[in-house]
């Protein structure tokens, strides 16, 4: 397997999706093969006095083409810097770096719930689930945000034919509340169903999908965030507490967990 | 010719200038993923403490203008772990090792050297005397000339192989610990460990870190640690190793000229891993451009006003 390192690739798509967020294309990048869903990427950012690389879960890869693809919000400094990205502009990545989701049984009904700028690596990973024959019909994409607005790439969730579940705080578009209470409703429709669910978003829902998999006796994964300032597992920085005791590094033991492994 | 990269440290010859700095590459296995360690003159283990440390909890470390603030906490598996886990692992590299020491009380220094000097492929030990992120031991150790020179005399008196004092800028007067390590022995000095400061989060009025303060690193601190260099290459003989914010090769050449024999990348393996690699390359290209035959030309030469 080629090793993570640096490598510069090229923004060849530049996407301006709505509410601030972007769409990146990079290409070629010779590390495509080595992408899964839940992998990230470590990109520079056109800056020295931001100085870390800012982490970007895998949305989309494709390894005939050496693309992969990067979705995010414009939610500080970092992020605002990395928009600033011309189409073209020489951009160089770290990576791809961090473990995979786990792909569910056969006979799993599978669900995946994605909050807010959480989406981008479930969207791969049901988008390869699809490619690898499960029936979209047995996977329930769960996916919140605070306003209409704020759910964005509809269309490529529903052309995989998967079962889309939009949820939003104020109900503008599909289930009205938060994304863990639509999930924990269709739960308790469907008890005795074997069903193992895959998360990625804030904290507070990770959290609370974490309490309901672990009541109802439900497998499944958890994608955390984090600060990150090396990635590869040297710096110690991005640590969070594990239910058994000890640490794990977010960039490098993960950033997918079990549910119930980390201490929420 | 090519030029030579070379340098000999209280006896120990060294490929080149370029080490890692302690924690910034844990013990070395992550960064041998990334790079043949053999390219480095030496890997600097993280700091290794007599009982496993988990650290503080997290958040503990935060961005800042062209640097990092940490307070990790000096989280590592323990000398017994390290040595049956990790001395097996860096016995293969072919690079030197510095192990990168720290305790509470002078006993826990010398315990852990004592066990260390067993071992042949440990080519030095570096004392961290000056971590800011512990409340016991660490930086006050390092802030008091006569700790430091107790702790390098009853160290030496166990471990054979050469020992670096490694010196915190948190003092009013680094020289003064300097001179205090060479009389307690020491074989050279690394400077400088971090410079405490501290962030804020203005939404919670608390502070970023859990740790409250923590060391800032990175290219912040490069023109603080050049100073300290400079000012200790002065007043003290021993061999020093620049530490603070180096990122390429223009860095590697400033603190050569101000006095350092070799340096130590840190932060900067956070942002670009293969750091040593290319500055490496481009040390090289430099000297051969300025022709410069022996990378020991430069140690200390820079022409003050």
């Amino acid at each position: 397997m080629t090793k993570p390192a640096c490598e510069d690739t090229f923004l060849i798509k530049k996407r301006n999706l709505k509410n601030n967020y972007f769409s990146f294309t990079f290409g070629p990048y010779s590390r495509t093969a080595q992408c899964r869903p839940g992998r990230f990427v470590h990109i520079r950012l056109p800056s020295s006095d931001v100085y870390f690389r800012r982490a970007m879960s895998v949305a989309a890869a494709d390894p005939d083409r050496q693309q992969i693809e990067i979705i995010f919000k414009v939610l500080g400094r970092g992020t605002e810097l990395l928009s600033g990205y011309h189409k073209h502009a020489r951009v160089d990545i770290l990576g791809p770096l961090g473990n995979t989701f786990t792909f569910p049984r056969r006979n799993e009904k599978t669900i995946i719930i994605a909050g807010g700028v959480g989406f981008p690596p479930l969207l791969y990973f049901a988008s390869e689930m699809a490619g690898k024959g499960y029936n979209p019909k047995n996977i329930e994409f769960f996916y919140g945000g605070r306003t209409a607005g704020e759910i964005v790439e509809r269309a490529r969730m529903r052309g995989l034919g998967v079962n889309f579940r939009p949820v939003t705080d104020d109900g503008s578009y599909g289930y009205r509340g938060l994304v863990s209470e639509a999930v924990e409703e269709y739960i308790q429709e469907h008890v005795g169903e074997r069903m193992r669910l895959y998360g990625c978003g804030p904290e507070a829902m990770l959290s609370v999908i974490d309490e309901i998999g672990m009541r109802n006796n439900l497998p499944g994964q958890l994608s955390l965030e984090a600060p990150m300032p090396c990635g590869i597992g040297v710096c110690l920085g991005c640590v969070v507490p594990l239910r058994k005791g000890g640490h794990a590094r977010v960039c490098r033991d993960g950033p997918v967990f079990d549910i119930g492994e980390v201490l929420l | 010719m090519s030029p030579a990269l070379n340098v000999n440290i209280a006896g120990i010859e060294f490929t080149n200038p370029i080490m890692t700095a302690s924690g910034c590459c844990g013990y070395g296995e992550e960064l041998a993923g990334i790079f043949p360690l053999s390219k480095l003159g030496a890997l600097v283990t993280k700091t290794i403490t007599p009982e496993p440390r988990l650290g503080h909890a997290p958040p503990r470390t935060a961005e800042t203008a062209s640097g990092m603030l940490n307070a990790i906490g000096l989280a590592n598996v323990g000398i017994d772990r390290f040595i049956s886990e990790k001395i097996p692992f860096l016995q293969k590299q072919k690079t030197r090792v510095i192990v990168n020491i720290a305790g509470k009380t002078i006993r826990e220094y010398v315990d852990i050297a004592a066990r260390l000097n067993d071992y042949d492929r440990v080519d030095m030990i570096e004392l961290n005397l000056s971590c800011p992120n512990v409340s016991q031991g660490g930086m006050e150790f390092g802030a008091d000339p006569g700790m430091t020179e107790k702790t390098v005399r009853e160290v030496k008196k166990v471990f054979s192989a050469p020992v670096i004092a490694k010196l915190t800028p948190n003092v009013t007067d680094i020289t003064e610990i300097a001179l205090a390590a060479e009389q307690g022995g020491a074989d050279a000095l690394s400077l400088i460990n971090s410079v405490v400061g501290m962030t804020v989060d203005v939404d919670t009025w608390r502070p970023t870190l859990t740790f409250n303060r923590g060391g800032l690193t990175g290219p912040a601190i490069k023109p603080i640690a050049l100073a300290r260099v400079n000012a200790v290459y002065g007043k003290c003989k021993l061999p020093l190793i620049g530490i603070g914010g180096i990122s390429d090769y223009r860095d590697v050449v400033e603190f050569l000229l101000c006095g350092a024999t070799a340096v130590q990348v840190g932060t900067a393996l956070f942002v670009e891993p293969d750091a040593p690699v290319k500055i490496v390359r481009g040390l090289r290209d430099y000297m051969k451009a300025k022709k410069i035959s022996h990378v020991n030309e430069m140690v200390g030469k820079i022409r003050k006003y």
